[in-house]
């Protein structure tokens, strides 16, 4: 019985994704058919062609890549500083910024993306990667301080006595003890990072008006074409490539997950 | 805890000012602009030639006699209610189903929530939009099967008011049940089981074991996981936008659709900002409540 209500339960949530990749795999005359295939007669792999082969593909994956990359680096690089700040020192104000930290993962998305715009309007950054990496530094780099502090936090101080009893300073403890014992941390940071950014449709949409600097989230959802119609196996295939390395991510780092999710690193 | 370190040193200062020189200017300085937006009557015009005026209050005059402003609130407290109440409950469902399953089956219901937590929310928005198309969308097929509602094949799901709330709704909880299924079932696997053979002896039937003791030792568990719910639930923008744009009309416009129209499609950015100060306040209380709770949670800051 339970095992029943399991395997019912697998097939409901699990049939988006299928319904993703069995259209992907359909030839166009199959995905427009009154009665839908539940799996595809004649597989083909030309809707992944269709995707990739789009005018825009090569140069919105590059906009992607380059901004995705710039944001991921800056966070961990800033971030992991500032973490070990948080973890391994005691200062005065240490609980404000860490409240501070948390409550502006809490902000609702348009009260940054307001702001922002006009900012950039006046600096005459709009349509540029800067502005893109700005606006996804800001909403990355708390969370990717606070997820890092929690590993910082869990290294037991004795390794930091021996150092010292070693005759280590402040920075050599920080750069040859502490940092090599967080890299597993740094990796799963970079890896929200990542998500984070790669997924962003909002900043992204309103913020590069220019289809040449879309970036794949944006150039994903401009597949509809209200004159053509939209071109759904193309549309689904090309979801399936930008929903990969996501998924593939998200199975590598599943134990942090849910610690992650809590400090506002993956919002639903 | 630690701070073997100098107190009087000053690494800390230093560690920290990258991060918080940064953090200044692109999310500290952002919601003061914000504030200060909101009391001017910045508009498109103002895009290009920089000019504005200063406004005083009017914008939030405006905005608290706008009927199309409660509308939108009372729209997004209703659908937020019903997007947590229905993850939260399926979560629980899911998270006590996890419990009683052997192996294998645990195993595979881990990986069919990581994966539908896993998909962006752009190409979720997207496949929910092939499933209901309407003509060729398999959930249309599906209905139709059933013989319940007539031939529903051309229904337009994104075009009728409530329809395209059930498919929004569809779509929210479906990606939002994975989190509180996978939190909760942590939660559920630390309950001692001394207290539940104790309650069986007793006689307690299933249920009531579920409901006195599992439930008590989830309670803070299940606070966190419903505030974090209603504070993303209520801030969703992607897959409303995505879906059905806040329409047909301003049937779906919540809190979000209706500050990005206002912002950035009528470009009334004073006004939208205002909005925006409003929505963050009223989301503020309940961060307050949220942060509050991980502190006692035990959470070490």
């Amino acid at each position: 019985m339970k095992n029943a209500v399991a395997a019912v339960f697998c097939l409901v949530w699990l049939f988006p994704v299928y319904w993703m990749v069995n259209t992907a795999l359909k030839p166009r005359p199959e995905v427009m058919t009154p009665t839908p295939h539940f799996w595809p007669h004649q597989p083909t792999l030309d809707n992944f062609t269709a995707a990739v082969t789009q005018p825009q593909f090569l140069t919105d994956l590059r906009n992607s890549v380059v901004v995705v990359a710039a944001t991921v680096l800056a966070s961990i690089v800033l971030g992991i500083f500032a973490a070990a700040a948080l973890s391994r020192f005691r200062f005065p104000g240490r609980r404000t910024i860490l409240v501070v930290i948390l409550a502006v993962q809490m902000l609702p998305a348009t009260a940054m993306l307001i702001p922002l715009f006009t900012m950039f309007n006046s600096l005459d950054l709009l349509g540029t990667y800067l502005a893109l990496i700005l606006a996804y530094v800001a909403t990355v780099l708390p969370f990717s301080i606070w997820v890092m502090r929690g590993f910082f936090a869990a290294i037991p101080a004795e390794v930091e006595e021996a150092a010292q009893i070693d005759g280590a300073g402040t920075w050599r403890i920080l750069v040859s003890v502490l940092f090599p014992l967080v890299a597993p941390g740094v990796i799963a940071t970079g890896i929200f990072a990542f998500i984070a950014a790669w997924n962003d449709y909002l900043i992204a949409y309103t913020f590069m008006p220019d289809e040449s600097r879309y970036t794949l989230p944006v150039w994903l959802a401009s597949f509809t074409n209200p004159h053509t119609g939209t071109d759904f196996g193309a549309q689904m295939a090309a979801s399936v490539l930008f929903s990969v390395p996501v998924i593939v991510f998200f199975l590598l780092i599943q134990r942090n997950l849910v610690a992650g999710m809590s400090a506002g690193a993956v919002k639903g | 805890m630690t701070a073997r370190l100098d107190r009087r040193d000053l690494a800390p200062l230093w560690l920290l000012s990258p991060a918080g020189l940064v953090l200044a200017v692109v999310t500290l300085a952002p919601i003061g602009f914000l504030v200060f937006t909101s009391f001017t009557d910045y508009n498109q015009r103002t895009l290009f030639t920089g000019v504005y005026t200063f406004v005083g209050a009017d914008q939030y005059v405006t905005l608290l006699r706008s009927g199309a402003f409660w509308a939108s609130l009372v729209r997004t407290v209703l659908f937020t209610a019903a997007m947590v109440a229905g993850s939260v409950l399926i979560g629980m469902g899911v998270s006590h189903l996890s419990t009683r399953l052997g192996r294998a089956w645990r195993y595979t219901v881990t990986v069919v929530l990581i994966v539908a937590w896993a998909m962006p929310n752009v190409a979720s928005s997207l496949v929910w939009n092939w499933l209901f198309q309407p003509g060729y969308g398999v959930a249309n097929w599906m209905l139709a099967q059933l013989r319940i509602f007539g031939d529903t094949t051309s229904l337009n799901w994104a075009q009728d008011p409530a329809l395209a709330y059930v498919s929004i709704w569809l779509l929210i909880v479906w990606q939002a049940v994975p989190f509180i299924a996978l939190t909760l079932y942590a939660a559920e696997t630390q309950v001692p089981h001394e207290y539940k053979e104790a309650a069986r002896l007793d006689g307690a039937s299933e249920f009531a074991v579920y409901r006195i003791v599992t439930l008590t030792f989830l309670r803070p568990t299940l606070l966190l996981v419903t505030i974090l719910s209603v504070i993303w639930d209520y801030n969703v923008f992607n897959q409303i936008w995505l879906i059905s744009r806040g329409g047909p009309g301003d049937a779906t416009s919540t809190l979000g659709v209706y500050t990005y129209k206002t912002a950035f499609v009528g470009f009334q950015v004073g006004h939208g900002a205002a909005v925006s100060v409003v929505t963050t306040l009223l989301l503020l209380a309940l961060t307050a409540v949220y942060i509050r709770n991980l502190l006692r949670a035990g959470e070490d800051l």
